[in-house]
């Protein structure tokens, strides 16, 4: 085995039994992420069981009647019928037995709807506990298609009367179809759905590169401060081994296993975010925005190249602490601010801003992931290359500075102590 | 009883050369030029009080810091200039040190005698050597983690022992020892210079300790070396019991 290896493994051995990195890094994403979206669905399909439903009716003529009828043949809805003869006492009973909605058809409704009138249905939400709300907001939307549906029967049995040949195109004259067109492509779906399906592209890759940029930095600089704080790094420094073969074999262990978390983040929010009713059904494929192999290549050299400059940046903060939280604190105030802005393509496109905040975004490497992606979609690949190009000379830069502090005495010399003092 | 492979160095070389040595850190001068030389197969001593110069004197040969001035030499080769080439015969403990928590004991070993030896075989063998010194039984299997300090210091020597280096350069061996394993460590130190030919450098402020394990011994007080000599001729010269009284005598301080 050649010394990168022994180094290499040695380094992934010592993470992987960590135990507290292992439980932050890869059971916390795959396992409390998905349960925090299973539980949010439970709640959520629980609000959308059996919605039980109070009906005073007051209306002696027949369309109360038909909407009593229409109510209790509708699915997931239990209705009691209250012999109440006044609002207050509708609503006492209502919440005695603990029911969601209480509708109240009032003694004027088959007149007004007979003589030409509208008629009013009054709907009441009941809270008799202050919880999420969920389940109300869900009772009243059921209810509002119930009585939209049924109006719209007695509407078109009002302009059949009337003598309308088609009384659907008298109730909708007009209707909208709508389309897309993505990148000069008509596509047959509606431009809602590219965007949210555009949305959750734009929302999730911003967050998901923060998170590999700041686990992968702050394990690269624990990787060096916990040579410092357990006092091996004088040993280390003295073995027959490359300065350069040190930092070579810290940056893959700890990337490798920052790969392995970002992985597991990944999977983990993908769930959640999936639980919580993002999916639209449409994939970025069936809009035409596919990644052919060049935009994928191009694109995995832009993330690798982010990687091995926030792990090198990070090395080289962490040479100047002198502990794991030192480390994890200088490495922090160093590295959210600079993954931060790439929050602001959440919201807008590169091409939107003002050049100068362009350029300024441009300059931060960390906003080419999210950039890269959106050219690799788009199969502009001169504009990849030259982010390819950009992080490569940055991270080179940065590379060949940890080797050279590490071929110096500053590891050892260089000292910020943040919080705590050990001794 | 423990059994050492057989060395590959002769004698009568010079294992270290330094001369006007300095060392810098900022306004505070650790080293004010201090000149010595250590022959192969020696075991020499720096001895003196906390803050002397004992472990940056070591650090710079050990590769670890630069000096500011003079120079310092490891059979040959200049510590700054050939540094990796004075990693490949030296072997460093220093002071206060630690062994990778979440290894165990085995495999610290295992991982420190991959990067030294050649070839499998070889690893192997030292690492048989380095369970030997380290002296740990069963536990030589636990992590690291759930050592005393005395198990780790003994792991520590026992992977710095074990790689055979042409010159060993240890900062307070026995530090954190007790009686028992500080004693077994000195004997085996002993061993290692008289029949494998391993030159040790070694600092100290126990005199007692040096006394017993060095042949030539250099007192160092405020950056600057006041004394070299063997033990016995010190004591001669100072009219002296032992080397804490030599020492005293030396910086001119009542006793």
């Amino acid at each position: 085995m050649s010394d990168f290896w022994v180094l290499a493994m040695k380094e992934i051995k010592n993470l992987l039994r960590d135990k507290k990195l292992v439980f932050g890094l890869i059971i916390v994403p795959l396992v409390i992420y998905p349960a925090l979206g299973k539980t949010m669905q439970m709640g959520i399909e629980k609000a959308q069981g059996t919605t039980h439903v109070a009906i005073v009716n007051l209306d002696s003529g027949r369309y109360g009647e038909v909407l009593v009828k229409a109510l209790q043949s509708t699915p997931n809805v239990s209705v009691v019928v209250l012999n109440a003869t006044t609002l207050e006492e509708a609503i006492r009973e209502a919440s005695l037995k603990k029911q969601n909605v209480l509708v109240v058809i009032p003694a004027n409704f088959s007149e007004s709807i007979e003589s030409g009138n509208p008629a009013t249905v009054e709907v009441f939400g009941i809270f008799w506990k202050i919880t999420s709300g969920i389940k109300e907001s869900v009772s009243e939307a059921r209810i509002n298609t119930v009585i939209s549906v049924l109006s719209e029967e007695i509407a078109r049995i009002k302009v059949a009367k009337l003598g309308a040949k088609n009384p659907d195109a008298v109730l909708h004259p007009v209707r909208a179809v709508s389309m897309s067109v993505v990148k000069g492509r008509i596509i047959n779906v509606p431009p809602a759905v590219v965007s949210s399906v555009l949305a959750s592209q734009a929302y999730g890759l911003p967050l998901i590169v923060f998170l590999m940029v700041t686990i992968t930095a702050q394990m690269a600089a624990g990787a060096i401060a916990s040579e410092k704080e357990n006092k091996t790094l004088e040993t280390l420094l003295t073995l027959p081994v490359r300065r350069t073969t040190i930092v070579a074999s810290k940056i893959s262990g700890t990337a490798l296993m920052g790969l392995i978390a970002s992985l597991a983040y990944m999977i983990g929010l993908k769930s959640y975010i999936g639980s919580m009713g993002f999916q639209t059904g449409v994939s970025p494929e069936t809009l035409g925005l596919e990644m052919t192999p060049t935009g994928m290549f191009l694109f995995a050299l832009v993330i690798f190249l982010t990687i091995v400059f926030s792990l090198s940046l990070a090395m080289v903060l962490a040479v100047f602490a002198e502990d794991v939280q030192s480390a994890n604190t200088v490495v922090s105030s160093v590295i959210l601010p600079l993954a931060f802005p790439a929050f602001v393509l959440m919201f807008t496109d590169l091409e939107e801003l003002p050049a100068m905040a362009k350029y300024g975004l441009l300059a931060d490497p960390f906003t080419h992931p999210i950039v890269a992606y959106r050219y690799a979609l788009g199969a502009e690949y001169g504009q990849l290359m030259w982010s390819a190009l950009y992080l490569g000379i940055i991270a080179g830069a940065t590379l060949y500075l940890t080797a050279r502090i590490f071929s110096s005495e500053k590891l050892l010399t260089a000292k910020i102590s943040w919080g705590k003092r050990k001794r | 009883m423990l059994e050492i492979p057989e060395g590959e160095w002769g004698k009568n070389t010079t294992a270290v050369k330094v001369e006007n040595l300095e060392k810098d850190y900022g306004k505070v001068k650790a080293l004010k030029g201090i000149t010595f030389e250590v022959r192969e197969g020696e075991i020499f001593g720096l001895i003196g009080p906390n803050g002397a110069g004992k472990s940056t004197t070591l650090k710079i040969l050990a590769t670890l810091l630069r000096p500011s001035g003079g120079r310092a030499e490891v059979f040959g080769h200049d510590v700054v200039n050939d540094a990796d080439k004075v990693r490949g015969i030296i072997s460093y403990l220093p002071e206060e040190a630690g062994a990778y928590k979440n290894l165990t004991g085995l495999e610290y070993l295992q991982f420190m005698a991959r990067l030294y030896a050649k070839d499998e075989a070889k690893a192997r063998e030292m690492v048989e050597l380095g369970i030997k010194i380290a002296d740990l039984g069963e536990r030589i299997r636990d992590k690291v983690s759930t050592y005393s300090k005395g198990m780790t210091r003994k792991l520590l020597l026992a992977r710095a022992l074990m790689v055979m280096p042409r010159l060993a350069i240890l900062d307070e061996p026995a530090s954190g020892l007790d009686i028992i394993n500080a004693y077994t460590i000195r004997k085996t130190i002993k061993r290692f210079a008289g029949e494998k030919g391993v030159t040790f450098l070694i600092s100290s402020h126990n005199m007692l300790e040096v006394e017993f394990l060095c042949d030539r011994v250099a007192l160092i007080n405020e950056g600057r070396i006041i004394e070299i000599g063997t033990p016995k001729e010190l004591k001669e010269k100072y009219s002296a019991e032992n080397l804490e009284e030599v020492f005293m005598k030396a910086i001119g301080a009542g006793v």
